[in-house]
């Protein structure tokens, strides 16, 4: 007895994709996972294997003589394009896995402070509000810079730094569908309250933010990037943006292509989950708040 | 009047008890994490028993408890310690200079390091948030008004763009491009206030996103409220009904975004962008306390954003209130 | 004889809603009308028949997917269609105005009410300064009979309730004396006694400013309390156009006559209904109400960490037996809805029992309460929001069936078609969600949600407001066979005095949360002791004479506050007859006759008091 037709969230995501934004960022996005992961495999080049006496080559897209080094070579010889394609998988992975993380957090707490109100629901949005004071790079620096970083560890700090705006909406979605009267119809019926949060409620989270969730997940790779340029992130020989970008800081007057490109590809990347994030945001507008 | 009372009484006593939480927190997190400040301080030459018997004088070695209440003494009278690293002169200590540089007795105070270089931040932070809006505000406002044509699609795109620059690479590209290679502005350091013009546009390009998307919805959503068309039927101009009722009614979401988001994105790029511009604001210092483990500053940083961002929070709200009466309710 | 001014003129008026790829439909069709000086010209039309389409053309308020094909709208011989847009905003708001029927949303909820009259005032009138135009605001919130005019001139919208926001709203259109004043529904969302206050107010305004009113609504005796003339609409076309009396007397078209018969007699003798037999003593107490009491604690503004207490629910009593259509009726603010959550267990009495076949609910425990669910159900007046949205309706039916647990699936299925067949629901509608479905269908959805666990005692909450005329009538048939066929027991919670007349054998009416009158349906409507429910049946729309005159019975202003209860009788404010005893000495439901029960000092001293 599932329902069939579409939901809600269902035709918030076909608005959306009838846009050229959507087409466009979502292709380009699908070829750049491909690439991430397949790419090191096909071009049979190594991220970490230096060769000194090919330092410092610009990018063979500027200069043919340095095939095949598409993107250059850094201060030791190694490749950057190969680099910055596992850089990208590391980005990635993080990326989608603590916006997962802090999704289900978030929309938990969330919920069962919109739903079950009185002091439980109270010294949870304090928790949430006490967690949004703390800014994101000092939570992370605090416990990230004195210990040593592990993927899972920056997954954590992530999590913990994204979840207070999830479970704002979560509460706020809460609220509203609980005043609903199917919600009390339901509950006359005789269900549970969790019958009532994971049936009824939990489904009409999605759709309001799902467009947040994939610009966070731009986000957090943004992030990502940035804890690996202070040093913090995952550590070497793991090639990831930000120890790149870092590591490429010094040679930046003669090999400048050391910073910019690898930073290039992340900003493409990016510009295309944004690019579908704006489309889905501007058709949930449309469709649910009935603008745009 | 007895309204404004009874909200300021209440935010206040709940913000004062978030506060000390979270410097409970950041205390403690800083205690239980490996990576001995003793170590840092003295060099890693130093004897075991010296370095222990440092770290008892410095009641390092106490309960956690223990110290959190000397420390929360301590702030009561205005007083935040010494950093363990900075010399009165402003040179840093220890380390890996060798022990013979530490002098317990000469270190820095960490109020004073603060008030030190919290006006360059102000600096920054004002002028990254004057460029963000300059920007914001008219592209926000035509896209929310115009849902749907182009300058909605423009916002869109310039927003996309805007966000996905990491802003360290922005930074650096900007460094590279506009200070070493076309020497218009300056970049490094500081020696006047052009120095912070450069920080404070890879800030505001930062901030921009997120303001020009909350204001365009918010316009958007308004303009489509009831009582606008029902003005225009009761004969009011469309220019007046959109800016004696939909911007002031568009501002409340607004100031939201701005309380919460925005403060917190500029709290924390403000950090990393004085790292990497090498300005010598409040961020700086906090990164490098935090390589050197210098815990006296890191907490009193920690704390001085949380707070900050728990008073931008009460203004916010409360000016949401004045505006919008239900609010109170 | 002066022939009267003609002010509006509309002529063969076509108006299409474009449906995109599937074309377009007629929404107006060759609509003629007219307006003359000083005349109210009334328009009914059923749901969907294009009336507030015509309302609004007639402000040029029509905005796409609907567009104006032909026609023109002649104000004072200028169309109003070809008027250039700045002459067109200018008669705005001057010479006609509009008001709809949604009052809550009309205004800028953030600015104090009266400010935003001013400021319409003066955008009108710019030479006209600021003090002036305030005190011409105020001495018209005087003259609607708001009470404290200059306070709530400071106050906001959602201060207001629907008939004091109405009121405003009218100053608002009146303000600037216009010729036109087109008004949308107006009273439909406010409750009896206040509508008919509005429609009194109304009439006196118009015969003052002499203003001439184009007034809309989807009920004939609405229409027929204000208008001179009236205009029948049916599916976008006009159907008849005649003065409200002859109309009434020889309606010339066959949907008019429909219309006509349909309206629903109150009291005359023909229609005396099956429900008025009067229920024998013997039949068991199904349900027992016995001094319950619900408080609401809010923060108290005026101090600062006080608070202060809604009465929602005091002392109310009676009983239903098995078989009975009890209805429960009073206007907002009266404890109907709080007592329908305190029947439904959503909410707890704070002292009082609710025995429901001899237990009290109250305190129960949540197994046993789950196990007597199946017994008892409710069902809530939006249908829109009453059922999810994003679950199919086969699903939706089936709820209770598993929540309740105990059938394989198999057997869900089945009793989940069973009973869509016995509620009327085609059978293709068990997977499809319920997007494209009717208020009347999905009524139907929540009775079959209801009816699968097999109850025995329904509670209808407003569950028929939301319908038209003929939705009503079939729903009201479909309870019918189900109480004949499975037995049920009903209880109507309703504002609908003409609906409760067909369908309830007794009645209860409330006031500031007490059960004031307690009687069968007959003694209610003909012989009610409590003023208040004589000031409710003056307060009815009725085509017929009625027992209870307005000018002696009808209420002035709204009910009082439910957090500050004066001593003694709380309907002696407004009471036309109160003694001296009702200040200080709260008269209790008290049995006046066979099974019949009032609260009021009047009926102890005289019963045949008139």
């Amino acid at each position: 007895m599932a329902a069939r037709g579409r939901g809600i969230a269902a035709s918030i995501f076909a608005a959306a994709w009838r846009t050229n934004e959507f087409k466009i960022g979502f292709a380009l996005l699908c070829l750049l996972i491909i690439l991430s992961v397949l790419g090191p495999y096909i071009l049979d080049l190594s991220p970490t294997q230096f060769n000194v006496s090919k330092k410092f080559l610009p990018p063979a897209l500027l200069d043919h003589s340095s095939w095949p080094y598409l993107f250059g070579t850094d201060q030791i010889g190694r490749d950057l394009f190969t680099r910055s394609l596992i850089g990208l998988r590391n980005a990635l992975l993080i990326g989608i896995t603590s916006v997962v993380g802090m999704f289900i957090l978030g929309s938990a707490i969330g919920m069962i402070s919109g739903y079950f109100g009185g002091w439980v629901g109270l010294l949870l949005m304090r928790i949430t509000d006490a967690q949004m004071s703390i800014p994101a790079i000092i939570l992370a620096i605090t416990i990230l810079g004195v210990s040593r970083p592990t993927p899972l560890a920056i997954i954590l700090v992530l999590i913990l730094a994204g979840w207070p705006a999830y479970s704002r909406v979560a509460r706020s979605v809460t609220l509203s569908e609980r005043r609903k009267e199917y919600v009390r119809a339901i509950k006359i019926l005789g269900a549970s309250d969790a019958r009532v949060l994971l049936v009824h409620i939990a489904p009409n989270i999605l759709p309001p933010i799902a467009f947040v969730a994939i610009l966070d997940i731009a986000r957090m790779m943004i992030f990502e990037a940035v804890l690996g340029f202070i040093g913090i992130g995952i550590q070497p020989p793991t090639p990831t943006f930000g120890t790149i970008i870092a590591d490429g800081t010094k040679y930046i007057l003669n090999a400048w292509w050391i910073t910019t490109v690898p930073g290039l590809l992340l900003a493409i990347t990016l510009g295309c989950i944004n690019i579908m994030g704006g489309a889905l945001e501007r058709s949930r507008n449309k469709i649910l708040l009935g603008f745009g | 009047m007895l309204f404004a009372l009874d909200f300021f009484i209440r935010r206040i006593a709940q913000g004062l008890v978030l506060v000390v939480l979270v410097a409970m927190l950041i205390f403690t997190l800083l205690r239980i994490v490996p990576g001995d400040p003793v170590r840092m301080m003295l060099g890693a030459m130093v004897s075991a028993s010296v370095a222990e018997q440092t770290a008892k004088d410095m009641g390092l070695r106490d309960p956690i408890p223990v110290q959190f209440g000397r420390y929360a003494a301590q702030i009561l009278t205005g007083d935040f310690g010494s950093s363990f690293v900075r010399s009165a002169q402003g040179g840093s200590t220890g380390g890996s200079r060798g022990s013979s540089t530490f002098d317990a007795a000469n270190r820095a105070s960490v109020s004073g390091l603060i008030t030190a270089s919290l006006p360059y931040s102000v600096l920054l932070a004002g002028l990254a948030f004057l460029f963000a809006l300059a920007s914001a505000l008219p592209i926000g406002i035509a896209a929310g008004l115009r849902s749907g044509r182009w300058p909605d699609r423009l916002a869109l795109y310039v927003a996309s763009v805007l966000v996905s620059l990491p802003n360290v690479w922005l930074a650096l590209v900007l460094i590279f491009l506009v200070s070493a290679k076309a020497g218009w502005l300056p970049a490094i350091g500081y020696q006047g206030p052009s120095y912070a013009i450069l920080p404070a546009i890879v800030l505001a390009i930062e901030l921009a996103p997120t303001l020009i998307r909350s204001i365009s919805v918010s316009v958007s959503g308004s303009l489509v409220e009831p009582y606008v068309s029902q003005g225009e039927i009761r004969g009011l101009s469309r220019g007046r009904m959109i800016v004696a009722h939909v911007l002031r009614n568009s501002s409340i979401p607004v100031l939201n975004v701005l309380g919460i988001q925005a403060i917190g994105v500029l709290l924390g790029g403000l950090f990393v962008v004085e790292y990497v511009f090498n300005y010598p604001g409040v961020g700086l210092l906090m990164i490098n306390a935090v390589f050197q483990r210098d815990f006296p500053v890191i907490q009193a940083i920690a704390i001085l954003s949380c707070a900050t961002l728990v008073l931008v929070n009460i203004l916010v709200d409360f000016a949401a209130m004045a505006i919008d009466r239900r609010l109170q309710y | 004889m002066i022939s009267p001014v003609n002010i509006l003129d509309v002529r063969n008026l076509t108006v299409s809603l474009d449906l995109g790829s599937r074309g377009t439909r007629a929404v107006l069709t060759h609509v003629d009308l007219s307006i003359d000086e000083n005349e109210v010209l009334g328009i009914i039309g059923e749901s969907g028949s294009g009336k507030t389409v015509l309302s609004r053309a007639l402000v040029r308020w029509v905005t796409s997917p609907l567009k104006i094909e032909s026609g023109v709208i002649a104000y004072r011989g200028n169309d109003l269609l070809r008027l250039p847009r700045t002459q067109m905003q200018a008669l705005r708001g001057r010479k006609i105005a509009y008001i709809g029927s949604d009052p809550g949303n009309a205004l800028d909820p953030t600015l104090p009410v009266g400010r935003q009259i001013v400021e319409k005032l003066r955008s009108i009138e710019p030479g006209i300064s600021n003090g002036e135009a305030e005190r011409r605001v105020i001495r018209l919130l005087d003259a609607v009979k708001m009470p404290g005019a200059k306070q709530r001139f400071e106050e906001f919208p959602f201060h207001f309730s629907g008939g004091m926001m109405q009121r405003a709203l009218i100053v608002d259109a009146l303000v600037t004396n216009p010729d036109l004043l087109v008004a949308d529904n107006i009273t439909q969302p406010l409750d009896v006694t206040v509508a008919a206050q509005i429609l009194r107010l109304l009439r006196e305004l118009q015969r003052d400013f002499k203003t001439a009113i184009l007034f809309v609504s989807s009920s004939f005796v609405v229409v027929n309390e204000i208008a001179h003339r009236v205009l029948v609409l049916a599916g976008g076309r006009v159907v008849e156009t005649q003065n409200v009396q002859q109309l009434l007397a020889a309606p010339q078209h066959a949907y008019t006559r429909q219309l006509i018969a349909d309206i629903p007699r109150i009291w005359q003798s023909s229609t005396e209904v099956v429900a008025d037999e009067p229920s024998p003593a013997a039949k068991d107490v199904i349900l027992s109400v016995r001094n319950v009491r619900r408080v609401y604690p809010t923060r108290d503004r005026n101090k600062l960490f006080a608070n202060q207490f809604v009465h929602a629910v005091r002392d109310a009593s009676f009983d239903v037996r098995r078989g009975d259509n009890l209805a429960i009726v009073g206007e907002s603010g009266c404890g109907k809805s709080t007592l329908s959550r305190l029947l439904s267990r959503l909410e707890v009495p704070d002292s009082g029992q609710i025995l429901f076949m001899g237990e009290d609910i109250a305190p129960m425990k949540a197994k046993r309460l789950l196990t007597l669910r199946r017994k008892f159900q409710l069902l809530l007046q939006d249908p829109f929001s009453s059922i999810p949205p994003h679950l199919s309706i086969g699903r939706t039916i089936a709820e209770p069936l598993y929540i309740h647990g105990g059938m394989s699936r198999s057997e869900i299925r089945d009793r989940v078609a069973a009973t869509m067949q016995e509620v009327g629901l085609s059978l293709d509608l068990f997977g499809k969600l319920p997007v494209g479905l009717s208020a009347g269908q999905r009524q139907r959805v929540s009775i079959a949600r209801a009816l699968v666990l097999d109850p025995e005692l329904l509670i209808l909450d407003e569950t028929l407001s939301a319908l038209d005329q003929v939705e009503q009538r079939k729903l009201l048939a479909l309870f019918q066979r189900l109480q004949d066929q499975r037995g049920m027991t009903y209880i109507y919670i309703s504002h609908d005095l003409g609906m409760v007349r067909q369908a309830c054998n007794r009645i209860a009416v409330m006031y500031l949360g007490r059960v004031v009158e307690l009687a069968d349906n007959r003694t209610t409507f003909i012989k009610p002791r409590h003023h208040y429910t004589r000031a409710l049946l003056s307060a009815v729309p009725a085509v017929e004479e009625r027992p209870f005159k307005a000018e002696t019975y009808l209420l002035e202003g709204e009910p009082p506050n439910p957090i500050h209860i004066s001593a003694g009788c709380s309907f002696r404010s407004r009471c036309p007859f109160a003694l001296d005893k009702c200040a200080f000495d709260d008269p209790p439901l008290v049995a006046r006759g066979r099974d019949e029960s009032a609260a009021c000092h009047l009926t102890e001293i005289d019963p045949h008091h008139p």
